[in-house]
């Protein structure tokens, strides 16, 4: 058994997904966390229950509303479980009246009802369940009150509305569905009365459907029949699918009548917050300050000593374990130097990072999970309108600093194919996550007594690169007007401990993992490459297969200051994985702990340089899997091209600005 | 006119035709269209978005759209 679970943006149908399945998806206080649809088994095995993402109307505007209409078109949905946000159930019931126009089994789940109570709103739940003919279940997602019940009505329940029409739309609008229903019937699996609506409603994606049944032209001479037929009528029809809206409109009125009380007003904690960080003044401030502190906990007053004690674990005990161990079992000398130089200097060099990582990510999750994220995009908008885009843009964006394939992923609820496109290409500007431990490491090395400040300004250049960028697109590649910026601001919550570690964990586990299978993996080889040449095994590393390869790049690296085959080879390996630089740099400079590797690297490396190799790195291409995504985004073979092209191209020239301008000005 | 509301003024929307259509609908999605209350709750500086609260939900929009929502006092 199939069960859809669908309701508008940010009502919590995550939350209630992860509750009733046992799953952890990923969970976040604003509208558009989901955007592709998630599949889950029910806790009691009773079926599937299938996350959608969350929409206002069954007709779509953007790409993610899209997937829910093509699911109802497509997909075999044999009960919907309709989730309901208390607090603002006139504009939810919208997206119910639909569904049970749908005429599948169905049940509402009534979530927020704590939020509802608190702003003294009341809901009768019987005289709701009795107007609309289904079960209504209260719930709290977040906390999982009331989901057993749920479980239990799903399981047991399987009526359809006892109500048969829930909406009279009218004498012209219900003859004209009568005419086409009646051509429809016996030649679709879907309700002939649900298409017929959506259809006057000017819902694209459900005329590409009956096209397939009537010809077009019929389909549009009923929709402009029966609009003229109205106009006719009634001077104050603006469109068909607003008179559809007001019809609906009205029986919510009635319902709404009938099971709400509204007890008192009470000025929510919300607003006051809001006063302070979306102030006039103080909101951008606001938003740097937090950004800072994220900043110096995560590399300067919390992140770099927990680091340094897990850098110590691992040269120290663990080397020396796993030495002692070698011995034991007379391990060649090949296997001693593989494990030791190989595998510990690869995937160890990349797991020192993670304590830091995680304090990133925790901050990130705590931003998502507060309703800050929404009040960013509406602080950031004026900027991002001025070169193109959109303040919901950068939400994606933010959310690349985490990982850039989610991060596009989340592109998808921006409504203009154009801005959706822009953002695409430049959330992997963002510096992600991988890309911290190399910033670590050079700041350590060169950048001691501004460690924070370095790396927030690589953070902040990725930004304004991107900001740069999306104002030239706009005034060449991607000319168009329309714009759209219209974002919802839901209520602050308190995060939740256990969600924050969950949402935290969801994250970093991916970094952890990829140390595990990828790192580990590319180590070996890079390190059989490194222990390899054309005169045989153990050559002299100079004399290796890899630095043969990255001898071919350096002299393009020399113009921008680090023109050793040591870099080049680690750029190279960069493209699979940002954290693969670090793990082929351990190995390259194989030293037996971090600290000596930052001795080293001022051999190679002036300061100047070094700021310049991170410009680099930050900027010069999207890591395969980003690559990847982009692709499966854009569907464009051309686009995907285009976004690893510009990047280098872009990296290459503003890394020789500051190396050359750098050395102009007597930096070193 | 919107446009002249400052933080903390209420009003009920006339007409909302002149605004965009893709504006328009997503404002129909969360329930604002002639006839709502409207309260301006915060103004962005250099001619950023307004944060307006309707029926217990708060919506940023850019100012030059709610310029052309026409709205009157209450």
């Amino acid at each position: 058994m199939e069960i859809a679970l669908i309701g508008n943006p940010n009502t919590g149908k995550t939350s209630l997904f992860n509750n009733l399945t046992g799953s952890y998806e990923y969970v976040g206080n604003w509208s558009g966390v989901t955007v592709e649809k998630k599949v889950g088994v029910f806790k009691n095995h009773i079926g599937r229950l299938i996350d959608l993402p969350g929409v206002y109307s069954l007709n779509p505007l953007s790409k993610d509303e899209g997937v829910v209409t093509t699911y109802f078109l497509e997909e075999p949905v044999d009960r919907l479980l309709n989730i309901l946000d208390a607090s603002q159930l006139e504009r939810n019931l919208h997206l119910t009246l639909q569904l049970l126009e749908y005429e599948k089994p169905a049940l509402i789940g009534l979530n927020m009802v704590d939020v509802a109570a608190n702003r003294g709103i009341q809901i009768d739940t019987e005289k709701l369940s009795q107007i609309l003919g289904v079960p209504v279940v209260p719930v709290v997602a977040r906390s999982g009150k009331g989901c057993d019940r749920l479980i239990e009505v799903i399981s047991t329940n399987s009526s359809h509305s006892k109500v048969k029409k829930h909406v009279y739309y009218g004498k012209e609008v219900e003859d004209a569905i009568t005419k086409l229903s009646i051509e429809l019937t016996g030649k679709t699996d879907h309700s002939p009365r649900w298409l017929a609506v959506q259809l006057f409603e000017e819902n694209e994606y459900v005329k590409n459907y009956l096209s397939n049944i009537l010809e077009t032209a019929k389909l549009e001479s009923y929709i402009s029949d029966l609009h003229s037929l109205l106009i006719q009528d009634n001077d104050h029809v603006k469109s068909l699918s607003n008179y559809i809206y007001l019809k609906r409109k009205e029986v919510i009125e009635k319902i709404l009548e009938a099971s709400v009380r509204k007890v008192s007003t009470v000025v929510p904690l919300s607003e006051k917050i809001d006063a302070i960080v979306t102030n006039r003044y103080l909101g951008m401030p606001i938003f740097l300050i937090c950004m800072y502190l994220m900043f110096m906990l995560t590399f300067d007053w919390l992140g770099t000593p927990l680091s340094d004690v897990l850098d110590g674990i691992l040269t120290g005990p663990v080397t020396i374990g796993v030495e002692k161990l070698l011995g034991a079992i007379h391990a060649s000398d090949f296997i001693h130097a593989l494990i030791i130089e190989g595998l510990i200097a690869g995937v160890g060099g990349v797991l020192v990072f993670v304590p830091q990582i995680f304090i990133l990510f925790f901050f990130i999750s705590l931003l998502e999970d507060s309703g800050y994220m929404a009040r960013v995009a509406l602080v950031m908008d004026r900027i991002m309108e001025s070169v193109g885009l959109n303040g919901k843009a950068f939400i994606p964006m933010m959310i690349g600093f985490g990982c850039n394939v989610p991060g596009i992923m989340a592109a998808r609820t921006i409504e203009t194919p154009r801005e959706r496109l822009m953002t695409i290409l430049l959330t992997p500007l963002m510096s992600c996550s991988a890309r911290l431990p190399v910033y670590a490491l050079f700041v350590g090395a060169f950048f001691v007594g501004h460690k924070a400040l370095v790396v927030l300004s690589l953070y902040v250049l990725g930004i304004v690169v991107a900001l740069v960028l999306a104002k030239i697109f706009t005034k060449t590649l991607l000319k168009s007007e329309t714009s759209l910026f219209v974002i919802e601001l839901p209520p602050y919550r308190l995060p939740q401990i256990q969600s924050l570690w969950r949402s935290t964990w969801d994250k970093g586990k991916g970094f952890v993992r990829k140390a595990g299978t990828f790192i580990f993996a590319g180590s070996v080889f890079i390190w059989l490459l490194s222990y390899a040449g054309p005169e045989g095994l153990k050559v002299d590393m100079d004399n290796s297969f890899l630095a043969a390869i990255g001898n071919l790049f350096a002299p393009i690296l020399e113009p921008i200051g680090f023109g050793t085959w040591q870099a080049a080879a680690s750029l190279i390996t960069g493209f699979l994985a940002k954290e693969a630089i670090i793990s082929t740099m351990n190995i390259i400079y194989f030293v037996p702990n971090d600290a000596s590797l930052q001795g080293l690297l001022s051999h190679y490396y002036t300061p100047l340089a070094a700021y310049s190799f991170m410009v680099f790195i930050l900027l010069y291409i999207p890591c395969l899997a980003t690559t990847a995504t982009i692709y499966k985004e854009t569907g464009s073979k051309k686009w995907t091209m285009f976004s690893i092209l510009y990047a280098l191209f872009i990296a290459y020239v503003l890394c020789l600005i500051i190396y050359q301008g750098g050395k102009l000005v007597g930096l070193v | 006119m919107f446009g002249s509301f400052k933080v903390g003024d209420k009003g009920k929307i006339i007409n909302i035709s002149k605004v965009g259509r893709l504006v328009q609908r997503r404002l129909l999605d969360l329930g604002i269209t002639e006839g709502s209350e409207v309260c301006v709750k915060c103004v962005m500086p250099f001619g950023g978005p307004v944060m307006i609260e309707s029926c217990g939900q708060c919506i940023g929009i850019r100012r030059k759209e709610a310029c052309l929502i026409e709205v009157e006092r209450v």
